[in-house]
């Protein structure tokens, strides 16, 4: 469970990376992402069903994501719309788009990925034990079809910790490159775009630029999300992006919270940490909240409420003597609940 | 060197709150030149700067600089040219940013890339000529500074990269008076050391009268008053 918990969390946290950097870097809030997530999804699905190698499906996923944002961008640069109705207008577009990707709700991982056409049981899964009955006949053997199958998932779904690293090593190596990018001139320009935007013209930058550069790389990483989340699970659903703003948001407030005194390579692990203990604490509800009357349903209110909190407390601790009336609260609270 | 001729500039057009903020306004600045720019709230200067900036595309009229015609160009393309300071200390530095991140992206004009640029010296040097110590808090975030080193900032930011043209809209307004000398000195010697043209608004007449060549007065968009002297009658 703990395995599974991490692995999800991780995913779970590059999308939220992605909201990080709308919300954080670019304060310039952006909704596309629940059309984004599930489009990288459906387009690595998709792809790896027509017989493309999984490493160039999700590189198209991520590049899908990608193109999303830069829809988004130029709605909000080009047609003077709020990023967050030109957000909405995208993810509205990309739900059709998915159907149409799919050619229906939903699409599953296949297991043999070949370019021929998959008939039967045996193609799906692998090979029956059958197969071997034929394995010392040499020339004799009936097509296993070992020669056209190719790897078609990066997971194997082992409990073995193998998904595991590799979802690590891919995260690392997406929090190395993207601390170097911000390092580089232009990335600080994306940082002094969400500090400061008005005054990144006076400097000779265009504005729209940035903010279009900026809503591509992050809806890069929610695609390549999505495109992860769906070959991890095994499927691509037309709805697997719904409230994943909401998540993420989530995610990064746990994050922040958790990392709040510490801030190496411009917060980026925040993200990442709060993906994972947003899984572990959703785990956790899902397991054990019946107890006090949850349903798995009530997830979502649960997390749209957490962000309420978090953001009410938030507001509470900026105010003179905040953190003061915090603690009273709290105190207060935790007295309460003992009698 | 900046060229505005018969300049107007009409907001809300065609509706019943049409207002008239700039009405053929002409004027011709010469390299060198610092211009104090005063007149009461409503009297069209910031709307004259916002137009030499790019940022209002006048109705009618030119804006030249030198001899080409900038009516219609972005004001992130006019940025090379010239550079300005808003009131608002926070308006004119990035918060988020160190003091070395902040001067590393003003020294450059245009559009960034994949490199890495290092502060210049020049910037630096601007940095310790303004003698409050800030040339050795590089990696302090601008956000962290007071109100006076914010704007003292966000002065060598705008002429880190040399521009011709320096465009001042009350930028000591919400500084103290110690520190608004400060930076008012720093804008002399600006203009006279850097050799940098300078327009400023301001509603201060102290200010209007001790610093500036040259002296233009906006009554209700109109230029009232455009003249070289010692004292300017308060508006």
């Amino acid at each position: 469970m703990i395995i599974s918990i991490l692995e999800i969390g991780t995913i779970l946290g590059i999308m939220a990376l992605g909201v990080y950097l709308t919300f954080r870097i670019l304060d310039l809030p952006d909704l596309t992402c629940d059309g984004s997530f599930a489009l990288g999804g459906a387009i690595t699905v998709a792809s790896l069903l027509s017989g493309i190698p999984v490493v160039y499906c999700i590189f198209l996923g991520a590049m899908g994501g990608a193109l999303a944002g830069l829809a988004t961008g130029l709605i909000h640069t080009r047609l003077k719309v709020n990023s967050l109705l030109a957000g909405i207008l995208v993810m509205t577009m990309i739900y059709s788009i998915n159907l149409r990707i799919m050619n229906g709700p939903n699409l599953p991982v296949p297991r043999v990925s070949s370019n021929e056409e998959i008939q039967s049981f045996e193609d799906l899964s692998g090979g029956t034990k059958l197969d071997d009955l034929f394995s010392d006949f040499g020339e004799m053997k009936v097509s296993t079809k070992s020669d056209i199958k190719v790897q078609s998932n990066i997971f194997n779904n082992e409990k073995d910790g193998s998904d595991l690293t590799l979802i690590i090593l891919i995260t690392c190596g997406i929090i190395l490159v993207l601390g170097i990018f911000l390092r580089t001139d232009i990335g600080m320009a994306i940082r002094a775009f969400g500090s400061n935007k008005n005054a990144v013209q006076s400097f000779g930058i265009s504005k729209n630029v940035l903010a279009v550069l900026g809503l591509v790389i992050a809806n890069l990483l929610v695609g390549l999300s999505g495109s992860l989340f769906a070959l991890y699970s095994g499927f691509a659903d037309v709805q697997m992006g719904q409230s994943m703003i909401v998540t993420g948001l989530a995610a990064l407030m746990l994050g922040e919270i958790i990392l709040s005194k510490i801030n190496i390579i411009y917060g980026l692990f925040a993200p990442i940490i709060g993906g994972i203990l947003y899984q572990l604490l959703l785990s956790l509800a899902i397991k054990y909240g019946y107890r006090i009357g949850l349903l798995a349903s009530d997830m979502k209110l649960l997390t749209a409420l957490f962000i309420i909190i978090v953001i009410g407390v938030s507001l509470v601790a900026t105010q003179k003597d905040g953190k003061k009336k915090l603690k009273k609260g709290v105190k207060k609270l935790w007295s309460n609940s003992k009698t | 060197m900046v060229k505005l001729k018969d300049i107007k500039v009409v907001f809300n057009k065609g509706t019943e709150n049409e207002k008239v903020a700039l009405d053929k306004i002409s004027l011709t600045i010469k390299e060198g030149d610092f211009v104090t720019i005063i007149g009461s709230n409503g009297a069209g200067k910031s709307t004259m700067l916002k137009v030499i900036l790019g940022e209002i595309f006048p109705n009618s009229g030119i804006y030249m600089i030198d001899d080409s015609v900038m009516n219609g160009t972005n004001s992130y393309k006019l940025a090379k040219f010239i550079g300005r300071v808003y009131q608002n200390p926070n308006s004119g530095v990035f918060p988020n940013l160190s003091i070395k991140e902040n001067l590393i992206l003003a020294s450059k004009k245009g559009m960034r890339y994949l490199g890495f640029s290092k502060v210049s010296d020049f910037g630096v040097e601007l940095l310790a000529n303004l003698g409050i110590g800030l040339e050795k808090r590089l990696n302090t975030k601008a956000g962290h500074l007071s109100g006076g080193q914010k704007q003292s900032l966000a002065m060598v930011m705008s002429i880190i990269s040399r521009p011709r043209l320096l465009l001042l809209d009350e930028h000591t307004a919400s500084l103290d008076p110690q520190s608004s000398e400060k930076i008012m000195e720093l804008t002399k010697r600006i203009n006279i050391e850097y050799g940098i043209t300078i327009m400023m608004i301001t509603h201060n007449m102290e200010i209007a009268s001790k610093y500036g060549n040259r002296f233009v007065k906006l009554s209700e968009g109109r230029i009232s008053e455009d003249s070289i002297r010692d004292h300017v009658s308060a508006s």
